[in-house]
């Protein structure tokens, strides 16, 4: 009764986007008030043009094989021991951020509202879930990620839409300041929020027209972007770009500052914070899933079920690894730094091979 | 004459039935062995020839058997036909001249005459022919209609199955008055012989789910069936999870709906219940009341049955998991009025809950098991007494016991008793979990439970469709109950082979009259509707 084929260009869409919005969501507008100040909102946005050209140059090249997940097909453009390479580079990458990822989480977590929880614990139960969903097929990924992500936005959009109502706007002027080697760097690191958008050379095998994965990861980031946009005018607007320099997790702020009436509704931050667990945990779970079976591959095991296992405890001891807080976020940057190099590095390079080949075959047959 | 139900393979030769009455006789009854209400009777067929009946009184109808075999039989036949020389003419002029059955078969092997015989037949012995006459005279008195028990209705039908499978057949046939309706019969259990009829809509249903839910049926092995809740046990896909992934109904009605949607029902004779596969987890919160009564009401109360399910999930968790690690996320006066009725409370309140909650459940089992009169009684002791008890005492506090009640009342507003059972299951580890680690422990379990939905699968259809994978044509029978007129297809996700349920000739206006004019729509409007024409099919 099932087709291979069964996922849409839609449920990819909502993979990616509900892979993209997670734990960055509470601290991102402090990122790029600190990158351009009163136009953070820009540079958020020349974040995201900047992670769809890389998406673009993925998607595109993993189109031209619609029947082959990445690390299969580079293996011919490469050759084995230079796409072994590779993959592992890869596999380590998602390893580390998945690991990083739930370390954010764990101490937004304890120190914001489940103080009386211990870290491990908070992380450990995290992977746990992970790790028992990632043991199911991709078609089953797509529908978790497909479920939750309304349960994400919905409320999110809800939340900072209700805040924007004490906005000032004149806290969001100067819209446009003279682009700075700190606004280009702060757009960078906007669009490693992006990268797990990488997921799409999962999807694309089983997606009902391939042809259409940019215009997924197009709606996806265009999705996904929006919201963060929405966040940091909801931020930098409410605060004032100087404000939100100094707050930790300023859309937690701005959620706190929304309250809807007397009485019941005065918390939204606790509403937020619960659905934001949804949102870390899709994120994860696609690292996670992308870990597992990248190890998979390296391994030529049959499926991910037992990879999946076996990474627990990497992924716990990767989140265990950094001190503090402070550590976690430079870890996290310099991993951005590395994963954005990699990634486009080895589309850009996979794109030249298959370019090579192609012009090779045309001269040989012609 | 109709060839009725196959009999177990017979090795032909020594089985073979002799033309000698008593050696016939003989190794019958030596192979039925010895009852007491086997009978035996010889009689003079047509004043002249020996004959013997076998069969089991407790089982047949003995004023059908005077009033249409032996009457007949023992008396001379008009034209006085003389079979002397052709004996085997006789079996044609006793089947088509004398006895008055509907239903039998002649039989030529001893073998196939002892399950026929348990079943209910008649078997006819006749002297000199090496062939018996199995006369179908099967009589067993069952209780009426009545209204179904687990499942009651404000509005709509009042009948329920009975345990005899032809009635309940016969219920269907009557809702569903189409030749594509088919039945087929195959008996179950190696000791029981169960017959168990598959039932579908030919030109409806999915042929590979027909295939499936007969293939899955067929390779049972057990000695017995009693009820169909047997079969759901060895057909379900995932025998492990809290939920149930076969619908059970006690309504004819309920049960032709859904085959008219493209599922198959399967009945057991001998259990008042059919199962309806594929189940999906929004059936189990929809009622036939939904249906019968306008679609604004039955969607506000299928909103209701929500808000109650998902009280009776995740009430207590939230209460538990609020009070011991986040009381700052209540408002203020809230929370000093809550600590205030703790105050004499000993235990955290993971602790109390689960007390309440474990003594509801008792309660509940209690008041099921005992007779309705004195049920009644119980439940009234046991919650008001004891719970306005267990307050004064300082077990619990009043908080505690409006949160374990509103659960309780929640989990009996899901209308599918296993259902419900699922929620009240997974309910004690959610507490546990908040008792540990608070509200992300709670959001941990949900998110379980969630995962868990939607990785379960009923036949090859995901089990929380329609709502994953997103087919929204769908959604038009799920939170909400949009009125009938509108939903004009049947659900997609049975991969269907008649996707409409009206002729595609008339046109979708009628949804657009109402819409648009309040159904009082002018010529002319009427005119310009028409000519949109279908255009509002969904």
């Amino acid at each position: 009764m099932n087709t291979p084929r069964q996922i849409t260009t839609l449920r990819a869409a909502a993979v990616i986007s509900s892979t993209i919005i997670g734990v960055g969501i509470l601290s991102f507008p402090r990122y790029m008030a600190v990158a351009g100040g009163s136009s953070a909102p820009f540079v958020a946005f020349c974040g995201i043009v900047i992670s769809f050209i890389s998406f673009w140059l993925l998607a595109s090249l993993c189109r031209r094989f619609p029947r082959e997940p990445l690390f299969v097909f580079s293996r011919r453009l490469l050759g084995r021991p230079l796409a072994f390479v590779f993959t592992l580079l890869i596999f380590l990458i998602f390893t580390l951020l998945s690991g990083l990822t739930v370390r954010q989480f764990g101490d937004v977590a304890t120190t914001v509202l489940y103080k009386k929880t211990p870290i491990e614990a908070t992380i450990f139960l995290m992977l746990l879930i992970c790790q028992l969903s990632a043991r199911r097929s991709i078609i089953k990924f797509s529908y978790i990620h497909f479920f939750y992500l309304p349960l994400i936005i919905g409320p999110t959009v809800l939340i900072t839409l209700i805040s924007m109502r004490n906005i000032d706007w004149l806290n969001l002027q100067p819209v446009l300041t003279m682009p700075s080697v700190s606004f280009w760097r702060g757009a960078r690191e906007a669009s490693y929020l992006f990268q797990s958008s990488f997921v799409i050379i999962l999807l694309i095998p089983y997606m009902q027209k391939p042809k259409q994965a940019v215009r997924a990861g197009a709606l996806a980031i265009a999705v996904a972007g929006l919201l963060y946009l929405l966040i940091v005018i909801a931020s930098v607007g409410l605060f004032g770009s100087e404000e939100t320099k100094l707050l930790i997790y300023p859309t937690l702020e701005s959620a706190r500052s929304a309250a809807v009436g007397e009485g019941f509704l005065e918390r939204l931050d606790a509403l937020f914070i619960v659905l934001w667990v949804i949102s870390v945990y899709t994120t994860v779970y696609t690292t996670y899933y992308l870990a597992a079976v990248l190890l998979q591959n390296l391994c030529n095991f049959k499926d991910q079920r037992s990879t999946s296992t076996v990474l627990l405890p990497l992924v716990f001891i990767s989140a265990m690894l950094p001190t503090n807080v402070f550590e976690t976020y430079t870890w996290s940057l310099t991993l951005g730094n590395v994963s954005l190099m990699v990634l486009t590095g080895y589309a850009g390079l996979l794109w030249a091979m298959f370019l090579f080949r192609r012009i090779q075959k045309k001269g040989a047959s012609g | 004459m109709q060839k009725q139900q196959s009999c177990p393979p017979s090795a032909p030769g020594s089985d073979s039935l002799s033309h000698s009455l008593t050696d016939n006789l003989e190794s019958l009854l030596a192979l039925l062995g010895q009852s007491g209400d086997l009978v035996v009777r010889d009689f003079l067929l047509f004043g002249k020839y020996q004959a013997s009946m076998v069969f089991f009184s407790s089982l047949v109808s003995q004023e059908q058997i005077q009033e249409h075999i032996l009457k007949p039989l023992m008396a001379r036949p008009s034209g006085h036909p003389d079979f002397t020389d052709n004996l085997a003419d006789m079996v044609h002029y006793i089947w088509n001249t004398a006895v008055q059955v509907t239903q039998g078969t002649t039989e030529q092997f001893i073998s196939s005459l002892p399950p026929a015989i348990v079943k209910g037949e008649l078997v006819l012995l006749i002297e000199g022919v090496n062939e018996a006459l199995l006369l179908d005279m099967r009589q067993i008195d069952m209780r009426g209609v009545e209204q179904p028990q687990t499942e009651q209705v404000i509005r709509g039908p009042r009948e329920g199955y009975v345990e005899k499978l032809e009635n309940n057949l016969a219920l269907l046939r009557y809702r569903l008055q189409s030749t594509d309706f088919r039945i087929e019969i195959s008996p179950l259990g190696t000791r029981t012989q169960s017959r168990v009829a598959l039932c579908y809509l030919d030109s409806v249903a999915d042929p590979h789910l027909v295939a499936e839910a007969m293939r899955r049926i067929s390779i049972i092995e057990t000695d017995s069936i009693i009820d169909a809740g047997y079969i759901e046990q060895f057909i379900e896909d995932q025998p492990l999870s809290p939920f149930p992934q076969v619908q059970s109904t006690e309504r004819p009605d309920k049960t032709v709906a859904a085959l008219l949607e493209g599922r198959v029902a399967i009945l057991v004779d001998g259990s008042p219940f059919a199962l309806v596969v594929p189940a999906l987890f929004n059936q189990f919160f929809q009622t036939v009341d939904d249906y019968t009564e306008r679609f604004i009401m039955g969607s506000l109360i299928r909103l209701i049955r929500l808000v109650a399910l998902s009280f009776s999930l995740f009430f207590p968790a939230i209460y538990v998991s609020v009070i011991s690690f986040n009381p700052e996320l209540m408002p203020t006066d809230f929370a000093v009025a809550i600590s205030g009725g703790r105050a004499g409370v000993p235990f955290p309140a993971v602790i109390e809950v689960l007390i309440m909650e474990v003594s509801m459940e008792v309660l509940r089992e209690a008041t099921i098991r005992l007779p309705q009169m004195i049920g009644g009684a119980l439940s009234i002791v046991g919650v008001l007494v004891i719970g306005q008890a267990a307050v004064a005492a300082g077990l619990a506090s009043p908080i505690t016991v409006v949160i374990v009640a509103l659960t309780t009342i929640g989990s009996f507003a899901t209308p599918a008793y296993n259902a419900a059972i699922a929620l009240r299951m997974l309910r004690f580890p959610l507490i546990i979990l908040a008792g540990m680690f608070g509200m992300y422990g709670g959001m941990i379990g949900t998110i379980l439970i969630i995962n868990h939905l939607l990785f379960l699968e009923s036949f090859g259809v995901p089990y929380m469709s329609p709502f994953i994978p997103g087919k929204w044509r769908d959604w038009k029978d799920t939170l909400v109950r949009v009125p009938l007129w509108w939903m004009r297809r049947r659900p997609s996700f049975l991969h269907i082979q008649d996707s409409s349920r009206l002729p595609a000739s008339i046109p979708g206006a009628y949804a657009d009259q109402i819409l648009q004019q309040g159904g009082e729509a002018d010529e002319h409007s009427k005119a310009d509707h028409n000519a949109a024409g279908g255009s509002r099919d969904q």
